[in-house]
């Protein structure tokens, strides 16, 4: 194996247990890895973690000697944060596979000089559940003029923690607490720091009491377990307090919970349920999240609804594909005309659906398109089961003109 | 306990292949007689076993870190001449951890460990466009985000966008009777 690799073929070394035995060939292999997870960018990090992620967790000591080198190049000014990602997808991997790597975490975050923010954090993150006494100790230490550095408690999987026990209906945290679970995710979400030469000179907390109010006032309102028609007059004030991410982020998860109860879609008969609005609010306002709300439609798209009738259940997939449309139109182009071409291919889509979501986009659609785009779009289009329908002889309609733009393009630019 | 029967023991414990996440395991039993023993015969174990027995460290509390401190020392400076890599690479690693809680980054001196870091440092620059955000940026606010990370590139437009979607309509429906039902409810 070591002459495999000293020959430079690491590719070739699929066995993850041969890679890892021996430091040289392991630390290749992951120089390779790392290397093309970074070439191949966001869009195929579904794709390319699973083996990843596999290899680096093969043990505690390949875990601890990747976090350690991750860690240090992910301190590097330009492109370092690409590889703070990476590191924050191998915690929840090893998360999912339940090994304890908080204490690696921690050790690696500084945290180390607050050792009481650290006792908390890590009893918290080990078991993977909040509680009010090290909530409480978080809230003092962040409410003091000299708090530990806000980056303690930007842990994904401490926000995840405090999201749910805030957003997930019928969630039981002590109403006495309360109020220190928001502030500490507050303080996370809206506190900057300055640094210089490794030092802080100052902490702007001028959007903390903002952010504070903002997620009291929605999380009371989520809490309520308020049907459709009772929250019809809260709409002003839940579309004015989405455009906090932290507080867009919660509701995400509200309405999440709140659809997939499966009695959702057999009471709110109305065409367009409001927590379906709110998701067209969450991702008109915030790009960051689009992909979060084209897994939520995505899930409720595939979900088979067999306890409404065929038709409403039609109509049903045709609104959430509106939703994707709009998702669509806010410049999430790519991620969704590929999961609706996978539909097609797939054939397990009625063929009307993928027809609705066309029509809907060629109306709101002109040149010019990007060739990425076009190629993508052109085989919904040329498949004539979805637009012989929608097609005049004329060639006057949005499909052929859309055809013959790109051939004019084709034609005259390539 | 002499120390053949505690190389017995963390043999018993930690000399399974298939499990390399097991250091955790023998915490609960550590004891600074046994750190003791076990430096004694610390030469003789197998190196998976040097191994996760290091890594056990990590998850003693850290009231009895600060007890054992200097015998956790010495186990670790041990494993840092030992001839397998895994095992010195280990021992450099959390060298510093009994004393400061934090782990040794300072490891240009380890050439393999230095060769890769270079590699990959270029690599880092060169893909420094692949905007992979963090994961906590989704939560952050518009200034600690740019304060963060930089502002966020500018998302490419595929398509000249002719009109708004459907949603646009249905949104100012709903807002239109949220006031309504508002200013009813005011009114009685």
């Amino acid at each position: 194996v070591k002459l495999i690799s000293d020959a430079g073929y690491q590719g070739e070394i699929t066995s993850v247990s041969t890679a890892c035995h021996q430091i040289e060939v392991f630390s290749r292999v992951l120089r390779t890895s790392i290397t093309s997870v970074l070439e191949s960018g966001e869009e195929n990090l579904g794709k390319n973690l699973p083996e990843f992620t596999k290899m680096v967790c093969h043990g505690e000591h390949t875990y601890l000697y990747s976090q350690v080198l991750m860690h240090i190049l992910s301190q590097e000014p330009k492109g370092g944060s690409n590889i703070r990602r990476l590191c924050q997808e191998l915690q929840k991997s090893a998360n999912e596979r339940e090994l304890d790597v908080t204490p690696i975490t921690l050790a690696l975050s500084g945290a180390a000089a607050y050792p009481r923010a650290c006792q908390a954090l890590s009893s918290m993150l080990s078991r993977n559940a909040l509680n009010p006494a090290d909530i409480t100790i978080l809230f003092r230490m962040y409410s003091e003029m000299n708090p530990p550095p806000v980056d303690l408690i930007r842990v994904p999987a401490f926000l995840e923690l405090l999201i749910e026990a805030l957003f997930k209906p019928n969630s039981r945290i002590n109403p006495e607490h309360k109020s220190k679970y928001i502030f500490v995710l507050s303080y996370a979400a809206s506190v900057t720091e300055m640094y210089k030469k490794g030092q802080r000179k100052n902490i702007n907390r001028d959007e903390l009491k903002p952010t504070t109010q903002a997620l009291e006032k929605v999380e009371a309102l989520c809490s309520k377990n308020k049907s459709s028609s009772e929250l019809i007059g809260d709409v002003n004030t839940l579309f004015l307090n989405i455009k906090f991410p932290v507080i867009a982020y919660g509701v995400l998860r509200w309405v999440d919970y709140t659809v997939s109860d499966a009695s959702y879609f057999k009471l709110n008969t109305d065409h367009t349920p409001l927590h379906l609005v709110l998701i067209d609010e969450i991702v008109t306002n915030h790009q960051l999240l689009h992909q979060q709300a084209l897994d939520l439609l995505v899930r409720l798209f595939e979900s088979s609804f067999e306890e409404l009738d065929v038709l409403v259940r039609l109509e049903l997939k045709k609104t959430l594909l509106d939703r994707m449309v709009h998702l669509f139109s806010r410049g999430f182009v790519i991620p969704v005309v590929t999961y609706i071409k996978n539909c097609l291919e797939k054939q397990d889509t009625d063929i009307s659906l993928i027809r609705h979501f066309v029509t809907e986009v060629l109306d709101i659609i002109a040149p010019p398109y990007t060739p990425e785009f076009a190629q993508l779009f052109l085989p919904l289009l040329e498949s004539k089961d979805i637009t012989a329908s929608i097609r005049s002889e004329d060639g006057t309609d949005p499909v052929s003109e859309f055809i013959s733009t790109i051939i004019y393009f084709i034609l005259h630019f390539q | 306990m002499a120390s053949g029967d505690t190389a017995l023991w963390l043999h018993n414990k930690l000399g399974s292949t298939d499990d390399l996440w097991s250091g955790k395991t023998i915490c609960s039993q550590l004891t600074q007689n046994k750190l003791q023993s076990i430096q004694a015969c610390f030469h003789s174990l197998q190196p998976h076993v040097k191994v996760k027995l290091m890594l056990s460290f990590l998850h003693i509390p850290r009231r009895n870190v600060d007890q054992w401190k200097e015998d956790l020392e010495h186990i670790l400076n041990m494993a840092t001449h030992d001839t397998d890599q895994w095992v010195s690479m280990i021992g450099e690693i959390l060298q510093t951890y009994p004393s400061t809680g934090s782990l040794n980054l300072e490891l240009d001196n380890i050439t393999t460990f230095s060769e890769i870091l270079s590699d990959l440092n270029k690599v880092v620059k060169k893909c420094s466009a692949a905007r992979m955000l963090p994961m906590e940026c989704q939560f952050l606010n518009k200034t600690a985000l740019v304060s963060a990370t930089g502002p966020l590139p500018k998302a490419i437009n595929h398509f000249t966008l002719k009109r708004k979607s459907k949603s646009a309509i249905l949104r100012a429906e709903l807002l239109q009777k949220s006031s309504e039902v508002a200013s009813n409810k005011k009114n009685s």
